[in-house]
C-alpha cells in the first residue's frame, strides 16, 4: 500500500453529514431560478386575491373586512363558505408543494441523486435536508406573500387595524408549519421519485386542505382538526395567541418526526431508482 | 485487506434474479476488469456495492468494513451509467455540488485539480447539457475522484471516448492507482482497454461470478500460439494436423496453438513445399479468452 492515509477512514459525524447535504441542496436552492420564480409566484398571489374580490366601486366586495384577512382568515374556519375565508396565505402550502416535487423529482430525473446516496450511507440525512429546505423556502415564501398581501390590502382600501400580538402568532403559526409540510411534500416526493407529475398532483390536492375540509365538512368545525397539518395552519389567524402558535409548533414537529421516519423507511427497503 | 469483499449477494427483480449469490474479491490497490455480457449483472452489482439497490441477501464488505458504514462510503467515488448532473447547471457548479455534498474544505482547489486531471479545465464554465459525450463521461470520472476516493467504481467509462480520450482515461486510472493508490473496480465491453490496465479480472455471466483471476494468472492461463501466413491455408492446415497440431485458420492466417517449436513448424511446411510469409509468436488476448471461457460454459 502506497500511501496508508487511503484507508484510514473517519466517521462523519451527524453534524457534517447534514451540513454537506445542506450545502448541496442550497447551493441548488440559490444557484437556479425555481425558489425566484416561487417567491415570485407567492408574492402576486395576494394580489391576484385582492383582484378577484375587487367590486365595481374599488372595495373588497363582501369577502374581506379588514386587509388583514388575505393573510389570515379571521378564525379558524375549517368548512369554508366562501374563498375569502379560504384564499390567504395557506395558499403558499399549495405552491411550496409543487416546488419540492419539482425540487426532488430533479434529483432522481437528472440521476443526481447516485451521487448523494453512493456517499451518503444514512437515507435519513436525504429526508432531514430535503424538509428542512423545504421549510426555509415556504418560510421565505410566507415573507414574501406577507409583502404582497400588504401592498394589496393598501390597494384595496380596506382598513389594517388588527390586534398586533395575534396577526404576528398567525403569521410565525403558518411560518413554523412549513416545516411539516415539507416533511409531507418530501415524503410524498420519496415515494414518487421522478415521476413528480403524480408527486404535484398529489402535493396539490393535499395542500389545498380537500381532506381536511370535506371531514370538516361531515364532522363540523372542531378543533380535533388541528391535529392535520391543514387544521393546525388554518389554526393559525388572526385571532391566534400563543396557545395557536404553541398547537402549530407541536403539530408541525410530531408530523416532522413521523413524515422522516416514514420516508427514511421507504428509502432503506426500496431501490433508488 | 480487500477493498471489496461479496459474499452469497443476490438481487432479483419480478423474480427473476440478475444476481445470483455472487462472490467477489478485489484487493486494495487493484484494477479489477469486471467483465460479462450485456445483462450478466455486472451494473446491477456495482450499485448494489453503492448502496443504491437494497440486495436480497448476502453481505458486501468494503475496506473490512459493512458496506453501510459512512466513514467508507464517504471514500467511495462511482459512475453508473450517467455522470448523474443537473443538466441546466454548469460543469462547475455540478462539481461544487459534489464538493458540498463530500464537505470538502478547498473546494474550488479540489474541483480545478479534478478537472485538470480530465482535462477539461477549458470548459468548467459551460453547462452540463451542452457537453459531448465524451465530455460528459470526463465531468462523471470527475465527479468520481472528487475528495480523495479509496474506491471507484466506474461503469463503462470509456463508452462513447474517442482514442484521445481512452488514452486519457488509461493515463488517470493507472496514475490514481499508482500514485494514490486508490483501488478502481471498472466494467467494460472494450476487453482490448481493459487489458491494457487491469490487474485482476472478474468474469460474471447470468449473475454468477464464473471466475476471477489476476492478470499474472490469466496471462499464465493464456494459449500460446505461432500465427503463420502462407498462400494455401487448407493445404497447410493438413499438413499441421498431420503432424499432430493444433490448427486453425484465422482470417489469412493459420493459427497453431500450444506450440513452442516455431523452427519446426516453419520447416516441416517448408519440406511440404508451402512458402511461409510471416510467423508471429503471440498469446490469446483477453478478448479471445473471454470468448473461449463463455463458448466453454455454454457447451457445459
Amino acid at each position: 500500500m502506497k500511501n496508508p492515509a487511503m484507508l484510514q477512514f473517519e466517521k462523519p459525524s451527524f453534524f457534517k453529514r447534514i451540513k454537506g447535504m445542506l450545502g448541496v441542496d442550497f447551493y441548488r436552492l440559490f444557484h437556479t431560478p425555481l425558489l425566484y420564480i416561487f417567491l415570485v409566484i407567492a408574492a402576486l398571489i395576494p394580489a391576484l386575491v385582492s383582484m378577484g374580490a375587487m367590486g365595481g366601486e374599488g372595495e373588497a366586495a363582501g369577502m374581506f373586512t379588514n386587509a388583514w384577512q388575505i393573510v389570515a382568515a379571521s378564525k379558524p374556519l375549517y368548512v369554508i363558505s366562501d374563498m375569502g375565508e379560504y384564499a390567504n396565505m395557506n395558499m403558499v402550502f399549495i405552491f411550496g408543494g409543487i416546488m419540492i416535487s419539482i425540487f426532488i423529482g430533479h434529483d432522481y430525473k437528472s440521476g443526481y441523486v447516485k451521487q448523494l446516496f453512493t456517499t451518503h450511507a444514512k437515507k435519513q440525512d436525504y429526508m432531514m435536508s430535503k424538509t428542512l429546505l423545504g421549510a426555509f423556502s415556504m418560510a421565505c415564501m410566507c415573507v414574501t406573500y406577507l409583502i404582497g398581501g400588504m401592498i394589496a390590502g393598501m390597494a384595496t382600501g380596506l382598513p389594517f387595524e388588527i390586534n398586533a400580538g395575534s396577526l404576528i402568532c398567525a403569521i410565525l403559526g403558518k411560518m413554523i408549519m412549513s416545516l411539516g409540510w415539507a416533511s409531507l411534500y418530501t415524503f410524498i416526493n420519496v415515494i414518487f421519485r421522478s415521476k413528480f407529475g403524480i408527486s404535484i398532483a398529489l402535493c396539490f390536492v393535499l395542500g389545498t386542505g380537500i381532506p381536511v375540509i370535506g371531514a370538516a365538512a361531515v364532522i363540523g368545525n372542531t378543533p380535533a382538526l388541528n391535529i392535520f397539518l391543514y387544521g393546525s395552519s388554518v389554526y393559525a389567524c388572526l385571532s391566534a395567541n400563543a396557545l395557536s402558535l404553541f398547537i402549530c409548533l407541536m403539530n408541525s414537529v410530531v408530523w416532522a418526526v413521523v413524515y422522516n421516519v416514514l420516508g427514511w423507511l421507504v428509502l432503506s427497503r426500496r431501490d433508488c431508482y | 485487506m480487500n477493498a471489496i469483499e461479496i459474499r452469497n449477494l443476490s438481487k432479483s427483480f419480478r423474480g427473476m434474479y440478475a444476481v445470483d449469490n455472487l462472490n467477489m474479491t478485489v484487493p486494495v490497490g487493484a484494477i479489477y476488469g469486471f467483465i460479462g455480457e450485456n445483462g450478466s449483472g455486472k451494473s446491477t452489482t456495482e450499485k448494489l456495492i453503492c448502496g443504491h439497490l437494497v440486495p436480497d441477501k448476502g453481505e458486501i464488505k468494503l475496506f473490512g468494513k459493512d458496506y453501510s458504514d459512512a466513514g467508507v462510503r464517504v471514500r467511495v467515488g462511482a459512475l453508473i451509467e450517467s455522470a448523474g448532473c443537473f443538466p441546466n447547471s454548469s460543469v462547475w457548479a455540478n462539481l461544487m455540488m459534489q464538493a458540498l455534498n463530500l464537505g470538502i474544505e478547498n473546494r474550488a482547489e479540489e474541483i480545478n485539480r479534478v478537472l485538470k486531471i480530465v482535462r477539461m479545465e477549458d470548459n468548467a464554465r459551460i453547462k452540463f447539457k451542452s457537453c459531448s459525450l465524451g465530455m460528459k463521461q470526463r465531468i462523471g470520472i470527475a465527479m468520481a475522484l472528487l475528495g480523495n476516493p479509496a474506491l471507484l467504481i466506474l461503469d463503462e467509462p470509456i463508452n462513447g471516448l474517442d482514442t484521445d480520450g481512452m488514452k486519457i482515461m488509461r493515463e488517470i486510472l493507472v496514475d490514481i492507482t499508482r500514485n494514490l493508490g486508490c483501488t478502481v473496480l471498472i466494467s467494460s465491453h472494450i476487453l482490448g482497454e481493459l487489458e491494457k490496465i487491469a490487474t485482476h479480472y472478474g468474469i460474471i455471466r447470468q449473475g454468477k461470478m464464473i471466475q476471477e483471476l489476476s492478470a499474472e494468472e490469466m496471462d499464465a492461463r493464456s494459449r500460446v500460439f505461432v500465427s503463420l501466413k502462407v498462400k494455401d491455408i487448407p493445404g497447410a492446415k493438413a499438413i499441421l494436423h498431420d503432424m499432430f497440431y493444433n490448427a486453425k485458420q484465422e482470417g489469412e492466417y493459420i493459427r497453431v496453438y500450444d506450440a513452442d517449436d516455431t523452427e519446426a513448424i516453419v520447416k516441416c511446411l517448408l519440406q511440404n513445399g508451402h512458402t511461409v510469409s510471416e510467423v508471429k509468436k503471440n498469446k490469446v488476448g483477453l478478448e479471445e479468452y473471454y470468448i473461449e471461457l463463455m463458448s466453454k460454459k455454454e457447451g457445459a
